[in-house]
């Protein structure tokens, strides 16, 4: 990484007693005695920077929720930001939050243009050039420069995102399914660019399903279950140790999680 | 057939001969057509937006409404006007009855919810996801709500030709608000309504062919807009 355009203000950010509840939709006499639907419950989470934390849960946990939250996008009922300097409100930290923090879609969005309008969007001015370039050859997508962004593969886009995740330099990434329905080689690519990332100092939360893939890139694992976050990294190694007794052949998802789970 | 023929030359003899009342007429319409879609243009987009992005009580009551204003023919629409701005009208003192004012009024009224209306189902078009990326990528929301239109402007374009088309071609409001007057009020569906009523077919049919060349013209580039907008992936 060798674009320093924008320093890195926040090594460090904290959000604590995430409150979050859909109210179901309809009128009021039909809902009354049912309670509102919560994803999130108390929840709180730590990042730091150049960290990887992968978060899993079931389909429907709330991790795209959270990430949402996280992201300053979606507004949770209430939230603590703390920076390590202050804390404060979810409201009153969005403006920092979307400063530092950045969220990339499992498929994300590409704009109307080309994939070097699509880059500008993430340049502060829209007409450094220079960066641009640098940000296309870092994502391997010079062949690329003048295609329509809306005609670029799964893989292709995400290399996109990231890239105008290396152009914007936040100190936090949150990453909805990054790799999902992809094949190996882009899968590869995407978690070279990833660790990349981590390496100069990026905060990453990750939300997979893949534990296996990220494994090597990952520093905590987290679990995301009845609106709690929890963090199962030594029951990871537990299972590690396990796995060397007894071979298991659920991979993906952890067996048993409710009766293993002790929180951090 | 020969008197129908012989009239249509006369007409493209009269366009062509550079009539000056005659393009008086067309000059008058345009001009009021336009100042009125630019100035409903600017709310309209932002209601559109608001609309499809928002979310607040109302908002599907909001969308029925503007949908049923759509339905409102344009003589409605010119009789409220006339009430209001009539001398008894509550805006009588302002005295813009049988003005350009009060036509322009009287478009940006007809206009307005079909802008509304077509704008919202563009910005629909575009997803949640690109706002969300826009925010990510760090714009402010009025930063964001460009890059939106941007996404959208075949949508937009394509609501701005019809609202144009509709209040370009219209005589109810037009007559009722602007009383038809020479030099002042007298656009091209009135002029075609009043010649006709006097036999001078010529001159209407002459009005007539502008009429339809323009909204050939619109149809066409709605058409190759709409083309356009489809030719996206996603």
């Amino acid at each position: 990484m060798t674009n320093e355009s924008s320093p890195k203000p926040l090594t460090h950010i904290q959000f604590i007693q995430i409150q979050k509840s859909y109210s179901k939709n309809g009128f009021g006499i039909f809902n009354q005695t049912k309670s509102p639907n919560i994803i999130l419950n108390n929840a709180e989470i730590q990042l730091k920077g150049g960290e990887c934390r992968l978060l899993t849960g079931k389909n429907g946990s709330g991790k795209s929720t959270l990430l949402r939250i996280l992201a300053g996008l979606l507004k949770p009922n209430s939230a603590i930001v703390n920076t390590g300097l202050e804390s404060l409100t979810w409201k009153k930290a969005n403006k920092l939050i979307r400063q530092n923090i950045m969220y990339l879609y499992q498929e994300p969005y590409m704009f109307d243009g080309t994939v070097k309008r699509n880059l500008a969007y993430a340049v502060r001015d829209g007409k450094s050039d220079y960066q641009i370039e640098q940000a296309l050859k870092w994502a391997n997508l010079e062949h690329r420069t003048n295609t329509s962004a809306k005609c670029l593969s799964g893989g292709e886009r995400q290399r996109v995102a990231l890239a105008q995740a290396w152009l914007k330099q936040p100190s936090v990434l949150l990453l909805d399914e990054p790799t999902a329905n992809m094949d190996e080689e882009s899968r590869q690519s995407t978690e070279d660019l990833l660790r990349k990332f981590k390496d100069s100092g990026t905060a990453l939360l990750i939300a997979s399903h893949d534990i296996n893939h990220f494994h090597q890139t990952m520093d905590k694992h987290l679990l995301l279950e009845n609106g709690l976050i929890i963090d199962i990294s030594n029951e990871d190694s537990f299972k590690k140790d396990n796995e060397k007794i007894q071979a298991y052949d659920n991979i993906s998802i952890f067996p048993k999680q409710n009766n293993l789970t002790h929180e951090n | 057939m020969e008197s129908l023929s012989s009239t249509i030359l006369d007409a493209i003899t009269l366009l062509l001969s550079g009539d000056k009342e005659l393009w008086n007429i067309i000059g008058i319409s345009f001009r009021i057509s336009t100042t009125a879609i630019i100035i409903a243009m600017i709310p309209a987009v932002f209601i559109g937006f608001t609309l499809a992005y928002a979310n607040f009580p109302g908002r599907r009551l909001l969308i029925s409404l503007f949908n049923t204003l759509l339905a409102v023919p344009a003589v409605v629409v010119g009789l409220t006007l006339y009430i209001v701005l009539s001398r008894q009208g509550p805006l009588g003192e302002w005295k813009l009855l049988f003005t350009q004012t009060a036509m322009i009024l009287g478009q940006i009224a007809l206009s307005f919810p079909i802008l509304v209306a077509m704008s919202h189902t563009a910005f629909q078009s575009a997803e949640i996801r690109a706002w969300d990326t826009a925010r990510t990528l760090g714009k402010n929301p009025l930063q964001a709500f460009f890059i939106i239109m941007r996404e959208v402007r075949f949508g937009l374009l394509g609501a701005l030709l019809a609202g144009y088309g509709r209040i370009i071609a219209e005589v109810g409001a037009s007559m009722m608000l602007g009383g038809n007057i020479l030099n002042s009020t007298r656009n091209i569906p009135t002029a075609i309504a009043m010649e006709t009523s006097k036999g001078n077919f010529s001159q209407g049919i002459a009005l007539g062919i502008i009429l339809v060349s323009l909204a050939f013209i619109l149809t066409m580039s709605l058409q190759y807009m709409q083309g356009r907008g489809r030719l996206t992936h996603d």
